[in-house]
């Protein structure tokens, strides 16, 4: 197995790693719109809550990008190819 | 056996549906931003709404001798919010919002049963408090403050007033 293959490997492996975080962020951004949208619907539940989901959500998003930004990063750093 | 067109101009089908690693990352960056733009908009919509409309004006509903005993009427405040007035007895009002809080279909007045009925998934709520009485529903209606003035009732919604 040559030194690229290997590298190919094992960014794939970190691919995966970073898709099953992504996705979990992504079902709890899910989570927090519901949230969002019940608060709206419901007035027994405080609009602090709305709040809280919207800041949750934009640090989701945040984090998400970072991620992101990190691992196409760490890719081209290791492979020189951004495909 | 390729044909000649196919040769002369060849379809590069599997380069086009090849998706680059930046273009599915990418995807996923986007679907996290359009969670995140649905969201700020309905907290931003939601904490608006409680905020800056705390304490609304108050509605003329009815007449008070419009509304006979045991009646009921439907009316609307803060612009569009859907609402329910009912006289439970010859002094005695109650006014709530009328969207049930199981999945917000319009309850209606059931005199009598003394209580307010969701025909969706056949919620029950107490007309005199809008607690919840039975089926999907587990919070009470948003109930409104009432209030009768130069033979008007008059309904506005308050934080305070909750069941």
């Amino acid at each position: 197995m040559s030194a690229k293959v290997r590298v190919r490997h094992r960014l794939n492996v970190v691919l995966q790693m970073v898709m099953a975080l992504v996705t979990a962020i992504l079902l709890g951004q899910l989570w927090l719109f519901t949230i969002s949208l019940e608060a709206m619907d419901n007035r027994a539940v405080s609009p602090k809550v709305a709040g809280a989901a919207a800041v949750c959500s934009l640090v989701a998003c945040g984090s998400i990008w970072i991620l992101i930004r990190f691992f196409l990063r760490m890719e081209q750093s290791q492979s020189g190819d951004l495909r | 056996m390729t044909t000649r067109w196919k040769r002369d101009f060849p379809i590069p089908s599997a380069e086009d549906s090849y998706v680059t690693r930046r273009e599915f990352t990418n995807f996923l960056g986007l679907t996290s931003v359009a969670f995140l733009i649905g969201t700020l908009a309905t907290a931003g919509r939601t904490l608006a709404k409680r905020l800056l409309g705390h304490d609304s004006p108050a509605v003329a509903v009815a007449g008070i001798e419009e509304l006979p005993v045991g009646g009921y009427k439907l009316f609307r405040y803060q612009e569009s919010d859907p609402g329910i007035l009912l006289r439970l007895a010859e002094d005695k009002f109650a006014a709530f919002d009328q969207r049930c809080t199981h999945l917000s279909c319009p309850v209606i007045f059931n005199a009598a049963a003394s209580r307010l009925e969701c025909p969706c998934h056949a919620g029950y709520f107490s007309a005199e408090d809008g607690r919840p009485l039975a089926g999907p529903p587990k919070r009470a209606l948003a109930r409104l403050e009432v209030t009768t003035q130069n033979a008007q009732v008059w309904v506005r919604r308050t934080e305070e007033v909750r069941a």
